[in-house]
Order: C-alpha cells, then structure tokens, then sequence
C-alpha cells in the first residue's frame, strides 16, 4: 500500500501536477493552433498518458482518511477510488484519439480535427490538479495560504489559456472568412506562436476588463464568445481582487494582530508615563514571542485541544527534559503523562526574576530554553547557572520552606512550570512518586548538592 | 525534646528525643554550635529516639555540616527511624550527608 501522506506520494504528486499543467496547456494549444498536423506531438502527450496510467495505479494502492482514521485495506482503497473519480481519470488517460485514428481516421468535428478534439478529453486532469492540492493541505508542512495562492493563480492562468485558445478556433472553425476578427487582425496566415499571442493578448485585455478594443467580434460566433468572456471576466476580475486581497490578510492575520496587540500595549505604557527602557523591554518580549510562537499562546493552544492531543503536543515540546530531568525518567508512562499535562508553559524576558529569596516554594521549574543565574536578592553574589535541561523549585517544594536565593534571567528563558497544588495531587493519587522522588533526590547533581550544602534552598 | 550529650572518644554523640521542629530546632542548633565552639570536631547526631523532623530540623544539620567543613570536621547522622528515613530520601539528605544504619557502624566511619 502507498501511504496518503508518504515522501513517495507526495514526490509522484508533485510530478503529476507538473504533468497535469502541460497536458492542459499543450492539448488546447494543439486542438486551436496546430490543426495541420494531427498527430503533432503525440510522443509527448502519450507519454504523458503512460504517466497518468501508472497513476491511476498507483490511486488503487493509495490510503485515504475516513473520520480522521488512515484506511490502509487495499480493497476498500480501490473501490473507493473506482467510485468516486478511476471513471474520470481513465476518460483523461486513455489515448481515446488514438483509438479513432486508427478505427475511422482523422474526421472533422466542430470544424476542427476529430483526433484533436478527443485529445481535449485529458483536460479532465484538471479535476486531479485539485485531488492532489486538497491532499496537500493535511501536510503539516505546507502553508494553507499559499497553497491557496498557488492552486488560485495556476487555475486562472489555465482558464486564460483555454479561454485564448477557445477564442482562436472562433475563426479557426470558419476557415477565417475576411470579417472574423483574426484576419482583420491580420494573423490568419502568422505562425501558431503569433496566433497565440494575439488571442492571450485579447482574452486578458478582456477578462481585466481593460479591453483596448484594437481587437473586437464581428461575426455573431464571436459576439456571443466575447460576451461570454466578458461576464465571465467581470466575476473573476472582481473574484481575483476579492481573493488576493483574502489570501494576504489571511496569511498576514496573525502577525497583523499581534502587532496591534503590541501596538495598543507600548501606547497604553507610553500614556501612563512608564520609562522607554520598560517600554522597550515589553516591546521586545512580544517581538520574542512572534519569533518563538506566532503569537499563539502555548497554553490556551493546549487548553483547546483534548486531553490525548494535548499530551502528545506536550511529549513534543518537553522532549529535551524527558530525557533529560531524572523526574520525567525514571516514572511510569501513567505518571509521567499526569505530570507533563499539570505543566504550565511560560516565558520570561531577560533580567526578570523567576523565584526572589524570601518566597515560599509555589513551584517546580523546568528550564526548555535559556539560561538563569542563582543570585542573592540584592545580586550581590552568584552561585552559578542553570540552563536547558535542569530544573530548580524542588527543595523548596519538598520541605515547605523558603527560598534562600533568587533565580534571575540571562536572557529569554522558556521554563514548564509545575505548581505545588498539581505536585500535592499526583504525590497523593500515585503513590509511585514518592520512590520517584527519592531515587530523584539520590541522584541530584553535583551542582544542587553543593548548592543545599551552602543552605541555598531553591 | 530532649536532647543528650555523650563521648565515645573524640566523637561527641547527640541523641535527640521527640520532634525536631520550627519549635525545637533552635534549641538543637544551640546545643550543637556549644560543641563545635568547645572544640568538637566529629559530632554524631542519632535520631533512634527522634519521632520526627522537618525543615527547620534538616537546616539545623546542614548548617552544622557547614560548620564544620571549614575545620576538617565531620557530621555523621545514625538510627533514622522510618518516617525520618523518608524525609531524608525525599529531600535527598540521605546522600549529601553521611548517615549509618547503627552507631556503632556510624562510629567507624569516622
């Protein structure tokens, strides 16, 4: 079976995205402008087709996700994928055109080629082009909005493209008879090339709404066309300007409001007179938070999310002290996961306190980033750092008593945080964590033994 | 609480009997800093007696441990009883001092 969101898939996508955009490009262009030779190019579109074939493959071993949940059974793959589009990949894959040159030639149809005009039959990729964007978006690594962007701008540039080609074999379809627009405009007889650039040229001037008018209907084939762009244009120009401007401040939406929010508290700081340095500090603690965070709040994230996810998000993010802290490693996963969702995210900007001398012990700290200096109140002495991975607040804690030394920042520290309250609960529902404890306090570093036999308590 | 003063050589064995609490730790410390001040420089302190012991009573040993240290002496502590035992674990004196099973044994190590 091939995974939905497998590396594999994601790199056979890509290529059949790309395929999907010359195919769409190639077979109108053949079908408007190069009607002399039938069979022009056939070795690429058959190529291409051989492609879209092994794709169709390929969809028959590919998961899908029902409620959330991976099916991975081959056959409820492929009935489902028979269903719902196998019918219209095989119509768009099929080389159907080569079929009928080989049964009953090359007739007319339409005015046009009949082998060319069944080739217009892979434009259905077009419907695959956004299977494969809407599989995109469950990527974690793609952004929503460009994507959007992206399946925006390549949809419009495709409809132009038709739309070009379409206006073309108006004439085309005639045999250009001396009032179609393209022999006024004198290109009946130019090369594909500048026949095409002239039915672009006039397709965007129309559908922009700018329409210079050195090129309009005159034949009632044409009006009818034309009038069709028009209306067409009209919805999308004002679709298009709707849209972009969306997609930007949807994708700028985040920032936009906590630059506000940043805004609105300096403005606060600065009408109630607070000194510019604080200002400035606040400043750059929510410039620290931008850069770390986007400007969501880890904790009202976890809070919204259920328990299970939660917890997973939260073996994530304090991976580095789960391998690291002896009181993550040395208790079971049960106890583990009580402690890990009683923890408390927080950041603090540099030179703040996080504990004073004289405090009684509310909490137990664990530092994921940053560093911190042991330091007396008034900061005339220091015993030392702490940094990533060690954690301070137990003694403290433990014995009930207060801290003889203060904890101040050295620059932006990232600390989880467990309360007393939550570290009462889970010592009184898991009587496991008080062999946790002591076999913690046997094997408590060099740094805070030292430190407790200096009378500092943290 | 009651606390008793006995030698077995140069070692000066204090023996504490009851609590050791916020209310009685001052006395003990007191007790304490009379024998260091007098010249004691192995001290051991037995808890067989002592029913129980809290923060202020693990301060009282560190600070004697402190004491001590500049003046090469040493802190020995023995006899813990269960509940005393747990507190140790938990706040991790059980290793950051030394401390015997018996006096006898807490003797020879000095």
């Amino acid at each position: 079976m091939i995974r939905e969101l497998s590396r594999f898939r994601l790199a056979w996508d890509g290529l059949i995205l790309l395929l999907i955009i010359v195919s769409c490009i190639l077979v109108p262009y053949q079908f408007a402008f190069c009607q002399d030779s039938a069979l022009n190019g056939f070795q690429v579109i058959y190529l291409i087709d051989l492609f879209f074939l092994i794709d169709i493959a390929f969809n028959c071993f590919t998961s899908f996700r029902q409620h959330g949940v991976e099916v991975l059974d081959r056959r409820v793959c492929t009935k489902r994928y028979s269903r719902k589009m196998m019918g219209i990949d095989l119509l768009a894959s099929l080389p159907l055109d080569l079929l009928a040159w080989v049964l009953i030639g090359n007739g007319q149809v339409l005015g046009g080629s009949l082998v060319l005009a069944l080739r217009l039959l892979r434009l259905l990729r077009i419907v695959r082009f956004f299977v494969i964007l809407r599989r995109w978006e469950a990527f974690s690594w793609s952004n929503p909005g460009f994507l959007r962007v992206v399946k925006f701008l390549i949809s419009i540039l495709i409809l132009m493209h038709w739309l070009a080609c379409a206006w073309f074999f108006t004439a085309f379809a005639v045999a250009f008879p001396a009032d179609s627009w393209a022999v006024r405009a004198g290109i009946e007889n130019a090369g594909p090339i500048a026949q095409y650039i002239r039915s672009l040229y006039w397709t965007i001037t129309t559908m922009t709404t700018v329409g210079y008018g050195d090129i309009t209907p005159a034949r009632p084939t044409e009006y009818v066309f034309a009038s069709m762009i028009m209306l067409m244009g009209a919805s999308i120009y004002a679709f298009i300007i709707g849209s972009v401007a969306s997609l930007l401040s949807s994708i700028q939406a985040a920032k936009n409001t906590h630059w506000e929010r940043i805004d609105s508290v300096t403005e606060f700081l600065r009408q109630r007179h607070v000194p510019a340095d604080i200002n400035s500090k606040v400043r750059n603690y929510y410039e620290y938070v931008w850069d770390h965070s986007r400007g969501v709040d880890k904790n009202d994230l976890l809070n919204d999310l259920p328990g299970p996810l939660r917890l997973e998000i939260l073996l994530h993010l304090a991976k580095k002290i789960l391998d690291t802290v002896p009181l993550f490693k040395y208790c079971s996963p049960v106890l583990r996961n009580e402690l890990l969702i009683s923890l408390e995210s927080r950041t603090y900007s540099p030179d703040s306190y996080i504990v004073r001398e004289g405090e009684s012990g509310k909490a137990i700290y664990f530092i994921t980033e940053g560093s911190v200096e042991i330091t007396s109140e008034e900061g005339e002495k220091s015993w030392g750092t702490m940094s990533e991975g060690d954690y301070f607040g137990y003694m403290s804690v433990v014995l009930g008593e207060r801290r003889t030394a203060s904890l101040k920042t050295l620059g932006y520290c990232d600390l989880l945080i467990l309360k007393v309250d939550d570290f009462d609960r889970i010592k009184s529902e898991f009587p496991e964590f008080n062999d946790v404890l002591k076999r913690v306090s046997g094997e408590r570093t060099q740094q805070l033994s030292e430190l407790i036999m200096e009378g500092i308590i943290l | 609480m009651d606390i008793t003063v006995k030698e077995s050589g140069d070692v000066k064995i204090v023996v504490f009997e009851g609590n050791l609490d916020t209310n009685t730790a001052p006395a003990a410390e007191d007790e304490i800093n009379g024998l260091i001040d007098g010249g004691t420089l192995k001290l051991l302190v037995n808890f067989e007696k002592l029913d129980y012991i809290s923060s202020a009573g693990l301060r009282v040993l560190l600070a004697t441990a402190k004491k001590l240290k500049p003046s090469s002496g040493d802190l020995k502590i023995c006899c813990l009883n269960a509940t005393v035992q747990e507190v140790f674990d938990i706040s991790g004196f059980a290793s950051i001092l030394s401390v015997s099973s018996t006096e006898e044994e807490a003797l020879g190590s000095f």
